[in-house]
This record gives C-alpha cells, structure tokens and sequence, in this order.
C-alpha cells in the first residue's frame, strides 16, 4: 500500500481516512472522534439507555459488565456510519469501501476489538455497498473484449440453469473459469515466493488479468466508476439495517416458547441481556418453567440476572459457578449468552461458560445459544481460549487493599473475560433470523459478508 | 501387447516429464483431456463426449492398476514401474469427472459445435493454470491458522500443504516446528521434510508408528494434512495413516485440517474405509503390486557393508548380487499375505475444518459446493 502524503484528500488508503475526514469533513471528524472517546472509555452502557427500562443501574463503573447493551453499541455504530457516509464526498463504490474499511481500522484501534459486532456491522454496510456496485453494472463500459463477452454469456446461461456463478467462488464459477479463480489473492504481503508463485500462475494468460492488473486495484473494475444512485441505495440499506437492529429482540423473543417448554429447568450462565430477554418473553406467555442462574465469578452478572428474572415472577435459583456440574443432572436446557459467533459454529462466551457446555456435554443436556446476527464474526478461533479474549485488571478477583501483603503481590492473577467453546458443544443458534446449527454457520457468513471483507481491522 | 490408449500414453509422459511430475492428479487428468478434444475428431457433441468418458474410464482404471509402465532399467531388463501405486484414483476421478461436466455446460451454452470444442478448448487451458492459483489461495487464507511457536504435525507429501507451511514460515516470518510422518512406502514425509528444512523450519521427522507416541508426548497444536480427494459428506481420501492420524488427534483433542483445492470434491459418498472403490493391493502377479519391501533397517548401517547384525538376521537369506540391501529384506513366506493400501479414508467428524481455495470450509460444506454445482 503506498500512501500518497501529497495529496491527503484522496481516498485510495484506509489509513487516509483520518485525514481525509479531517480536511474534508471536519464536523463528520468530530463525530467520530466523540465516538472513540466514548468507545475508549466504556461508556455506551451508561449514556443513552440509561433512561430506558431495564437498564442495569450500578454497573457502569466496570467496563466488562456482562448484560451490557451490545444493541445499543451496533446500533450506535451504525447510527455513526450513516452520519459520516452520508454527507461526506466520496464518488465511486471503492472510494465508499476503503472509506468504510478506515473507519473499521479507526475504531478497532479505539477498542472496537473487544466488541467484534462494530467490525461485523461494518462489514455487513461493506456487503451491501459490493451489492449494490454489482446491482447495475455501469452502461458506459463498451471495449469489452470478448472474453467479458463469454463471461456475460456464460452467466447468462448459467443463471438460467440455477447455479450461482457470479463473483463469488464456487465449483461452479471453477468450472467456468472465472478470473477470480486464476487471479491472485488480492492482498498479500509482497515477497519473494508470492512473486516467483505469481509469475509462474500468471504465465502468459491474456484477457484475465482485467481483475488485478496494476496491482492496486482491490476491487472489480466497475467499481471505481462514478455512480450517482449508489448513496441512495446503500442508505437505504443501512436503515434496513437500523430496522433489523430494532426489532432484533422482537425477533429472537417470538421463538421463545419453541425452546422453552412447560415445567423446564433452564440453566443460564451470569448476565446477558439477550437471555434475559428470552426467557422474560416464555415467562409473559404462561410458560412456567424454572431458571437456574450460575453467578458468574468474579462479576456475579448471575445475582442481577437473577434479580431481574425473579421480579418478572419467574422461579429462579442462583447457584456459585462451582456447583454447575451437580446440578446439571437435573437441567434440561443450557441458556449460554455470546458475545460472538464464530465462523466455525463455535462461540464466544464469558469466562467459565466452557465449563458449563462441557458439563451440559457430560450430562447430554442440549446447549443453546441466543445470539442476535450482528454478533455473528466472520473469523476463526485461530488463537484457541485467547481467540477475542481480553485479560483484565484483577481487582473483580481480589482487593487490591490485600496487595500490601508481601507473600499475596508475588501472586499472579489471570482474569481472562471471554471462553471460547468449540461447536461440538453447541447445539443451536438461535437468533433473530432463526435457530441454526453450528454447522450452518458458514452459509450464514456468505449471506451477510462478502469474502473479501472477512480480513480482520487493524 | 497392443498400443496402449493416447490418453494412457499421456497421463505417464505428464507423471514421467520432471517439470510436469508434481502438477496435481486432477489437473494432469484434465489436461490429458484437452489432448483428448484437441485429437479428437469427432464431429458432434455426443461423439466427443463419448470419446473424453472413454479416455476417462481409460485414466481410472489405469490408476486403479497401480499405474504400471513398462520401462528399461539399468541393466537394460525390462521392468514395470508403478507410477501411481500410492496414489488413489479418486484424486484423478475428481478432475475428470469436473472436466465432463463443463463440458456438458458448454454444450448447452453454445450450441454450436465447432464454436463450442475451440472455447473449451481455450477455457480449459485456464483450468490448467488453477493449480498454482488455488494453492496460493490456500496458503494466503489458511496461514492465520498456524501459530507463533506452534507445533505441527503432518503427513505425506502435499504440495498445498507445503506451500501452506512455506509461506508461513518465509512470508509471514513465523516460528513453528513441524513433525513430519515418514510415509512409507515411497517416504513422501521425508522429502517433504528436506522442503521444510530447506526453507529454515525446523523440522522432526518420524516413523509413521511413532504417530501416537509424538502427537501426546510433544503437546502437537494441530495435525495438517492434505487431501487426494474429498468425499461429499466431507470425509477425505489421503495417504494411508491419515485415517489413524485422525483417530490420534481426535482423541487427544487437537484440531485436525486438512488442505485441499476444491477441484478434489469428488462425487463419492463413502461412508467408511470399505466403501472406498477397491484397490488392487495384492498378488496381480506376484512381483506387481506387492511394492512394498519389508527391510530391517535398524541392521543396515548405511554403505552396504555387511555388519556384526548380520549374523542374527536368519531370515534374510537371499543375500544375492549384491546391492547390499537385500540381505536386510525380511523373507516372507508366500503364506503371508501382504496388502498394501495407498490411501484411506478419513470420516468427516475427525476433520475440524478444510482449507479450500474456495474459502476455509467445515465439512459439511463441500457437500453444499458439489450440490451447486451438480444439481
């Protein structure tokens, strides 16, 4: 990538983004600099919904209070997204995704790691600006060669006969030889093998190389035409988006009496919103069931949780983490919170969840997980328990007053905030779309993010 | 003996010709098929059609026969070499059977059949070029997966996980140790292995026994392995060990990957190892197909030389012109038979996750990729 410090109002770089909105849109900078304050400092859960019913009073001061409105977070994100894609000057489809990628970049770098839903919203508005730049490909375009003359025959026919062979990649789109499959992956880090490997792939093909000829062109073609209807559309996709975020719990509570059933005992693992949520929605149409909720060391998300549930009238009993695997004997359903979806089907829960699926495993009680979409993370746990994991200050584990003690401050304390549980221990996703297995998950990922976007903010 | 078929002849030129020996089985198969149509001289679709299944069932069974040509050895005697004993065909099923498939494509596309057999003809040369593209896919995909200061274990000798493990290692700079399986027979963990070493990584190399043993005792993080093909419900055809590699890393709870391009999904729903289309493993004639040499190693010392071991080896007692080696062979009685299977299959629940040019999969997505495509 090659910045061009000359002209900073260009938009070829992410890493322009900053700059370019300062230059150029100095109240859309603003915007976003309030927004990475706020996201620095924790204070979403604090700020607007602290009006709102239900919101967890008291909590604030911790910045890794489960039950936290993640909603409120993506919609924020998105509400942020709007408000600086909308007016700001960009002209063609590569100059809004390297816009949107920047901004992905900005806030990752301002503590949008540890809430992967920024980054999967991102991507999602990514999604549907790639969409809506294939949607109607420029008219203007009229050297075409023959080859792109075959390329749009051989789809026309091959939409007729039902196969998806548009620029995803598929054995189909294999079959027909389609660029993306002999072109390179366009982002790789330029080395000696790559080159040797590119030369040698490249050889003399002719008529392929439209997709990565110089290099830097990370997008089809068309994409850096100038289009004038694409802000229109891709608002409107983003308040799709809005609405969907909206009625996000709506969605998800409507199948709440699939899962819950009369005379259930549900086991939950400290706070969540969402489950709360769930269970609160079986509650107000006369299921009777009963909840057993683990406490949730060291935050004890579990007592509030428990809270919450008893004055919504349902039976409710708090158990100490330790005791899950006794009682799991006795449990029909496992609840389990996320605060992300893997690629593979796997899930990104609080600290100790693990332990409850491997319990809920033992006992062959059915794991399930509620989960709204925008959780849903295009990436793998490459990094086993470390994967989107965060170790945070002990001072939940232990009183820092008790550091004086000479023998105690050699101690080292470890207070990781997440578990990773692989999908063999998950039985179904349910979210606001509908319940999936772990299993399905990949398909999900290609409905809602295009693969060239999945590559991780930096 | 009669001229063997064109496209026998080939499939061994492209398996015998050092630059073209390493090219995938499937991309060799398909470009034996381009021959095929550019020979051809069929006048209709159906007549070439006919003709490229012909030449495919040719291949297959070819392969399926261990792949024997008959060629001169040093000594001027003539001699069978098998090219393809420790190879399954499924690998070369997978390529032809995508190629007649385009084919059949193309032909409603373009009705017209002289138009029809030059696009093919042009658009195939490009499948030719998908191998190196597909496998650097792989690598660019796939490297995230290896970690700083990992471990890994692997087996047999594949290119894609080659090429896997060399760009992480020399592109992306990391530090991880990989443990390689001999592979016996044709020892494609060992030559897999001087690549490792050759590019920095360092490399353990160990008996194919020893799987067990090392996969415990050396805390491995991940067991990666290539693919010969791969069966629809997501289960993989590989060299044989594979299947047990499985077993280990499941019950040990490492995950286990498997690197393959997306031209080797294979129609195929094999539910075990006996639903694998049979290999002639044994006794063809003989000599033929029981390749595999039993030798004591441990007493050979290297130069030849008969050393102080030999005195206990009893058994070997064809010690005859002298190469030195086979006087370590274990006679073995005609009693004992001998099967030697190429590959095996490995069920889709021992596989984590595959990683395909077409993204990074679970298995039960390569069954959704082939229904795409096949429908």
């Amino acid at each position: 990538m090659t910045s061009d410090t000359a002209a900073p109002s260009n938009l070829e770089d992410p890493s322009n983004v900053r700059r370019w909105l300062q230059t150029n849109h100095p109240k859309q900078f603003a915007l976003l600099d309030n927004f990475e304050i706020e996201l620095r400092l924790g204070r979403f859960s604090s700020t607007r919904d602290a009006s709102k019913p239900g919101a967890h009073q008291g909590s604030a001061s911790s910045r890794y209070q489960y039950g936290r409105d993640r909603r409120l977070i993506t919609t924020r994100t998105v509400e942020l997204v709007r408000a600086i894609i909308g007016p700001t000057r960009w002209k063609t489809a590569a100059q809004l995704l390297t816009l949107l990628r920047g901004l992905g970049n900005e806030l990752h770098a301002a503590g949008g790691y540890r809430e992967p839903a920024i980054g999967n919203v991102l991507r999602r508005i990514m999604y549907a600006v790639r969409d809506e730049a294939d949607h109607v490909v420029p008219s203007q375009s009229s050297g075409v060669d023959d080859m792109e003359k075959i390329d749009e025959l051989t789809e026309h026919v091959s939409s007729k006969l039902r196969v998806s062979t548009g620029k995803e990649l598929s054995l189909a789109s294999m079959l027909w030889a389609h660029p993306q499959h002999v072109t390179k992956h366009s982002r790789q880090p330029s080395g000696d093998y790559n080159d040797r490997l590119r030369s040698d792939s490249m050889g003399s093909e002719s008529g392929i190389d439209c997709w990565d000829a110089n290099g830097s062109n990370i997008y089809p073609p068309h994409f850096y035409s100038r289009r004038d209807d694409l802000r229109q559309s891709v608002m409107e996709a983003i308040q799709e988006m809005m609405s969907e975020l909206e009625d996000l719990h709506k969605n998800i509570n409507e199948q709440a009496t699939q899962h819950i059933h009369a005379g259930e005992i549900i086991l939950t693992y400290a706070l969540s919103k969402t489950v709360e949520l769930f269970l609160k929605a079986a509650a107000a149409k006369k299921r009777k069931f009963q909840v057993i909720v683990c406490e949730g060391a060291p935050h004890f998300g579990g007592h509030q949780m428990a809270k919450s549930l008893a004055e919504a009238g349902i039976d409710t009993t708090v158990i100490h983490d330790a005791a899950t695997f006794a009682i799991m004997a006795r449990v029909n359903k496992v609840l389990l919170p996320a605060h992300a979806v893997l690629a593979n089907g796997g899930l990104i829960a609080p600290s100790g969840s693990n332990m409850v699926a491997l319990a809920a495993k033992q006992n062959s009680v059915p794991v399930v997980t509620v989960a709204g979409m925008f959780k849903l993370c295009p990436m793998y746990p490459h990094e086993g328990q470390n994967t989107l994991n965060d170790l945070i200050s002990p001072s939940s584990i232990l009183d820092y007053s008790l550091m004086g003690d000479p023998v105690l401050s050699e101690v080292e304390l470890v207070n990781p905030v997440h578990d990773y549980i692989p999908p063999q221990l998950i039985d179904l996703h349910v979210t606001n779309i509908g319940g999936f297995q772990p299993s399905y998950i990949y398909r999900l990922l290609a409905e809602y993010y295009h693969s060239d976007d999945w590559e991780a903010f930096e | 003996m009669t001229t063997p078929h064109p496209a026998i002849t080939d499939l061994t030129t492209h398996l015998l010709t050092p630059q073209t020996k390493r090219i995938p089985l499937p991309v060799a198969a398909i470009r034996v098929l381009l021959s095929t149509i550019r020979r051809s001289r069929a006048e209709t679709m159906m007549g070439l059609q006919a003709e490229l299944r012909e030449a495919s069932d040719v291949m297959v069974d070819f392969a399926k026969r261990g792949g024997p040509v008959e060629t001169t050895n040093d000594d001027g005697i003539k001699v069978t070499r098998y090219l393809l004993a420790n190879r399954s065909h499924t690998a070369l099923t997978s390529g032809t059977h995508l190629f007649l498939k385009y084919v059949t494509r193309a032909s409603l596309e373009t009705p017209d059949f002289t138009l029809c057999k030059s696009q093919v003809l042009e658009r195939g040369t490009r499948f030719a070029e998908f191998s190196l593209a597909a496998r650097d896919r792989i690598a660019s995909t796939a490297s995230n997966f290896i970690r700083e200061g990992s471990t890994i274990l692997t087996h047999g000798r594949s290119s894609v996980v080659e090429a896997l493990l060399l760009r992480a290692a020399t592109v992306e700079k990391k530090r991880f140790k990989v443990i390689v399986l001999e592979g016996r027979p044709d020892a494609g963990g060992a030559k897999s292995a001087k690549t490792y070493d050759a590019a920095g990584i360092p490399t353990v190399l160990i008996l194919d026994s020893a799987m067990g043993y090392i996969a415990e005792r050396t805390r491995i993080d991940m067991v990666l392995v290539g693919a010969e093909g791969v069966a629809e419900n997501g289960g993989v055809v590989n060299k044989v060990g594979t299947f047990a590699l499985g077993i280990v890393a499941k019950e040990l709870g490492v995950p286990f990957y498997v690197a393959a391009e997306s031209y080797k999904f294979t129609r195929m729903f094999p539910l075990n190892n006996a639903d694998l289309p049979e290999v002639k493993s044994e006794e063809e004639d003989g000599a033929g197909l029981r390749l595999i040499k039993f030798l004591d190693t441990l007493s050979w010392s290297g130069d030849g030389g008969g050393k102080s071991s030999e005195a206990q080896d009893g058994s070997s007692n064809n010690s005859g012109s002298g190469g030195g080696l086979e006087k370590y062979l274990v006679d073995l009685p005609k009693s004992i038979s001998v099967e030697n299977p190429p590959c095996d299959f490995t069920p889709a629940k021992y596989i984590t996750l595959l990683f395909t040019d077409l993204g990074v999969l679970t298995p039960s997505a390569v069954s959704d990729e082939l229904i795409r495509l096949y429908q």
